[in-house]
């Protein structure tokens, strides 16, 4: 596995250029009307002369651009991320932030996957049949709805018709709790994003991996996996799925960047305190350190994301390695 | 006959058998009719349209908040702030295709040629461009296009704020395109006929433009479709969090207005939604269909 | 060239003729596509017999590669087979269930498909693609399984077996899978081998080397061979008997030395004259036309529209498959008018 392993580390090494890059674009995007202060100052009219000082200072508008850059990148990588214009520090806050979007990105990719591939495998291999029709229209349906606008409907009708469930917020803030306990209160208010987040998923799960079923079935060593006799289950689920999942692995990594876009209005629709929420609220009230510090930490998920995607892939075909 | 003029001859062919397939899925047809219809709407739906863009006449005129099907002046409701729904659909049409379209034209001459130049020229150039790609394919690209749209609405002029929301769009969208086009470029550089044709003396031009470009089209028309329908719904999240023009009507302004009514007037969140899908639907199918069409099958 | 043949018997199978292993009656395979029905295999009869390597000819697009995938079982959707029988040492396996005919694969019938480059699976190791089809067909353990996988390889003349078992496809040369896919075919111990071209896709050097592969398991493993190829220099060097396909229909079956001395179907001659020849001079001429349209095939004898004897006869009539004596089999309507050219 020595192959596996300086391919992991090539990779890892590959992802810190472009984790420098995105920080300058980062950096020239909020810079680039202007410096930040004087945006706030032109944007927010209730700022306080305190506050005004304390932006002063973290963001050294004093000095040109470049050495504004390297003090703003070498206070994010020691865990200085300023202070909120509203809410104090930011590195206090955001670690809660993350864990709040993960709690609704990680299942939801989870249970997309396992009822996905199924449902994908399914309809490829009856292709032309009718639940194979039925699943692709649905398929593409799925894909082109809004996530967030699916979320309003659920909301209207099962939180506001029904009353069946909370229609925003992670936890209720104070009892009564929903069905009884802390802990299934807040299992009552994941329901509803989490099953419209992982519905829209499915929809691209299922399309992905029955296209490359569709692809995969094809080929020769299918056809000659069955010639010598294997049972079709070792010929679907080993050989074919193998082959079919590998460019999903890829695809569904580095759409984690796309996940996590889907975050902010997903999570202002629920009212859901991740870090697209936070984003949102922060970007509207010009709160550029906590904008900036959460661009750099999304940033840095979505490359540990594909890092990690590469390392699967490279498990699974061993073709890759050697490149 | 030469060997480029039977390879064009042959590739003018490969485009009617394409159209003939794609004429003969239904869905794909579907999808084409929906889009042509969206065109229409997008460009003709003023004439149609009782009230001009963002007007609030129903406060004027008392007729706030009104709920569908409940009055024929007013067929798919009115919101509190006085906007009548069913008209706002009509002129967001035309926001939503602006942005759909001219992102999607921005993504596609940025990508192709990147990714045309990157794949036909090897070299420094053509690393630093794979490279650029990468950095760009992995920004967390809503994020960035919120970012850039907040700072820079406050200083950019009314009525302008959606286009500079195209560029956007268009400046980080590119980077599939890219690799795509590339891709295919790497792919066909080492076809024989390429390389017979080069030893014709043809310049490399000339082969650049005709042989290559006409497939790496392909795969790009499709791309271009499924783009579209991309762009149109990343414009309706951006206008829904508040980061578009509140000048210029779109179907996500109009579905940030229904959430803020979303406990009472149901039908202002109900509606846009479902021109988004039917519009997003439409790019989809024809996305689908031209890739079923264009797809080179084994069997005969 | 005649085998002194032990007949091996197994589970008491009957056949009808002596030393028969494989029957085929008029089989019929068809393709429903979006575009049509396309009646890839429309009425093909033939039969192999043991130790008589038998040679499947014919254009591409003539069903030599569909119809061995029906007789195995495994023809890719849209298609089926709507018509005919086959025999299997008299066993008709037409009638077997999908779960009995997949056992029958592989240990009855092996095949090796054209491209070494894409029938093998590329994610998994040389090893465990030979060891899950031994554990397939036999009880073994695994250690069991592995050792026998050393020995296919060995078998067909893989250099260093133990440390080429843990070798992925991507790891080896062209020639090299081809024997490593034959091999996999192998596995099964299987009594009759489809080789299908086997050699297109090798370089010229090491084509020579995958067919005395071939001969020499034949002769070692007692193993009878189909070989389905369009080269008719393959069919002079490795095959007995012949069946000429054309349009998804037979066109002439016999001895190989009598196909190429006198062949009697205007397509066989055709054919023979698109090959080159080092014992006599003459000029290479393509057969005019193209392959014919299977949705639509011509009517009557489907190769009347190429054919220099064609007469208004073979516009109107099918040609039946007719029997003409000495094993041999034509199907043209004026065979016995016709005197082709290819005198040896």
């Amino acid at each position: 596995m020595g192959g596996l392993f300086n391919y992991v580390l090539r990779r890892i090494l590959f992802a810190i250029p472009v984790f420098l890059a995105v920080s300058i674009i980062t950096f020239l995007i909020t810079n680039a009307a202007g410096n930040p202060v004087d945006i706030v100052r032109i944007g927010i009219k209730s700022i306080t002369p305190a506050q005004l000082a304390a932006l002063r200072a973290f963001y050294h508008v004093d000095d040109p651009l470049y050495v504004r850059y390297f003090l703003w990148l070498s206070d994010f990588v020691h865990g200085n991320l300023g202070q909120s214009l509203y809410t104090g520090s930011v590195a206090g806050m955001i670690v809660p932030w993350i864990g709040t979007t993960l709690e609704l990105q990680i299942p939801s990719l989870f249970l997309a996957l396992l009822i996905g591939i199924p449902i994908g495998i399914f309809s490829a291999k009856r292709q032309y049949s009718k639940g194979d029709y039925a699943i692709t229209s649905l398929a593409i349906f799925g894909i082109s709805m809004p996530t967030f606008w699916i979320g309003i409907m659920a909301i209207i009708i099962f939180s506001y018709y029904l009353h069946w469930l909370p229609a925003f917020g992670a936890v209720s803030a104070y009892p009564p709790y929903w069905w009884g306990s802390p802990f299934l209160d807040v299992v009552a208010h994941l329901i509803l994003p989490l099953s419209v987040l992982t519905l829209v998923s499915i929809a691209t799960i299922t399309r992905l991996i029955r296209a490359n079923m569709l692809e995969v079935l094809r080929q020769d060593y299918i056809l000659a996996a069955r010639a010598s006799g294997l049972r079709e289950s070792i010929v679907t689920y080993k050989h074919a799925l193998k082959n079919a999942i590998t460019p999903v692995v890829t695809i569904v990594g580095l759409s984690f960047g796309v996940l996590l876009a889907g975050a902010p209005a997903l999570e202002t629709t629920f009212s859901w305190p991740g870090l697209g929420y936070r984003f949102v609220v922060a970007a509207t009230g010009l709160d550029l350190p906590v904008v900036q510090a959460i661009t750099m930490i999304i940033t840095i998920m979505v490359l540990a994301a594909n890092v990690i995607t590469d390392l699967v892939y490279a498990y699974l075909d061993p073709r890759v390695r050697i490149s | 006959m030469t060997a480029e003029k039977k390879q064009a001859r042959r590739s003018a062919s490969q485009w009617a058998v394409a159209w003939r397939r794609f004429r003969k899925n239904k869905s794909a047809l579907a999808g084409g009719v929906i889009v042509l219809f969206f065109i229409f709407m997008a460009l003709y739906g003023e004439f149609f349209a009782p009230y001009p863009p963002r007007s609030f006449a129903c406060l004027y005129q008392g007729c706030t908040d009104l709920p569908p099907f409940t009055n024929w002046a007013h067929p798919l409701g009115t919101e509190p702030s006085g906007i009548d729904v069913y008209s706002e659909i009509l002129h967001g049409a035309a926001g939503d295709l602006y942005v759909g379209v001219a992102a999607t034209a921005l993504s596609v001459a940025i990508g192709l040629v990147v990714g045309a130049l990157s794949g036909y020229k090897s070299g420094a150039a053509a690393a630093i461009l794979l490279g650029v790609t990468q950095v760009f394919f992995v920004l967390p690209v809503l994020i960035l296009i919120l970012l850039f749209s907040r700072i820079f609405i406050l200083l950019v002029a009314k009525g302008l704020a959606l286009t500079l929301i195209v560029v956007i769009l268009g400046v980080f969208g590119w980077p599939t395109i890219a690799f795509v086009t590339r891709g295919e470029i790497l792919r066909i550089k080492e076809l024989e006929f390429v390389q017979a044709a080069r030893s014709l003396g043809a310049s490399n031009t000339r082969i650049l433009f005709r042989h290559i470009l006409l497939n790496v089209l392909s795969p790009i028309i499709v791309l271009s479709s499924l783009l579209v329908a991309g762009n149109i719904l990343t414009e309706v999240v951006i206008s829904f969090l508040g980061f578009g023009d509140p000048s210029t009507s779109t179907w996500g302004l109009l579905l940030q207005e229904g959430f803020l009514y979303v406990r009472t007037s149901w039908w202002v969140s109900l509606f846009p939604g479902i021109a988004v899908v039917i519009a997003v639907l439409g790019f989809n199918l024809v996305g689908d269909g031209l890739a079923d069409a264009l797809n080179p099958r084994i069997r005969e | 060239m005649a085998t002194a043949w032990q007949t091996r018997s197994i589970l008491g199978y009957e056949s009808e003729t002596v030393g028969e292993l494989l029957r085929v009656e008029g089989l019929k395979t068809y393709f429903f596509t979006e575009a049509g029905v396309v009646k890839a295999v429309d009425g093909v009869s033939f039969v192999v017999n043991e130790g008589e390597p038998l040679g499947l000819v014919g254009e591409s697009g003539s069903g030599k590669t569909v119809t061995m995938l029906s007789v195995m079982g495994i023809v890719p959707r849209p298609g089926r087979i709507v018509g005919g029988r086959v025999f299997f040492r008299g066993e008709e396996i037409t009638s077997k269930s999908s779960e009995e005919l997949r056992k029958f694969r592989g240990r009855k019938i092996g095949y090796v498909s054209q491209d070494p480059n894409s029938s093998l699976d590329p994610l998994f190791t040389i090893g465990s693609q030979l060891m899950e089809v031994v554990r397939e067909h036999f009880q073994v353990s695994k250690s069991e399984a592995f050792e026998r996988g050393v020995k296919l390889l060995e078998k067909v003349g893989i250099p260093e077996p133990e440390t080429r078992m843990k070798s992925y496809p991507h790891e080896l040369s062209g020639g090299m899978r081809q024997r490593v896919a034959i091999a996999r075919a192998l596995a099964g111990e299987p009594e009759l081998l489809v080789a299908d071209e086997p050699t297109t896709n090798l370089d010229v050097t090491i084509q020579a080397q995958v067919l005395d592969l071939l001969k020499a398991l034949e002769r070692e493993l007692r193993m009878s061979l189909i070989l389905i190829t369009h080269d008719m220099g393959l069919i002079a060097e490795m095959t007995e008997r012949v069946v000429v396909l054309y349009a998804g229909m037979v066109s002439e079956i016999a001895k190989t030395r009598e196909i190429f001395a006198s062949p009697r179907h205007p397509y066989t001659a055709a054919l023979l004259a698109s090959v080159p020849r080092l014992d006599r001079k003459t000029s290479l001429t393509p057969i005019p036309g193209n392959i014919p349209n299977l949705i639509s095939p011509p009517s009557g004898c489907r190769f009347h529209p190429r054919c220099k004897y064609a007469r208004e006869i073979c516009v109107q009539q099918v040609p039946p498959l007719e029997s003409i004596g000495g094993g041999r089999e034509v199907s043209c309507l004026r065979w016995k008018e016709i005197t082709l050219q290819e005198a040896a």
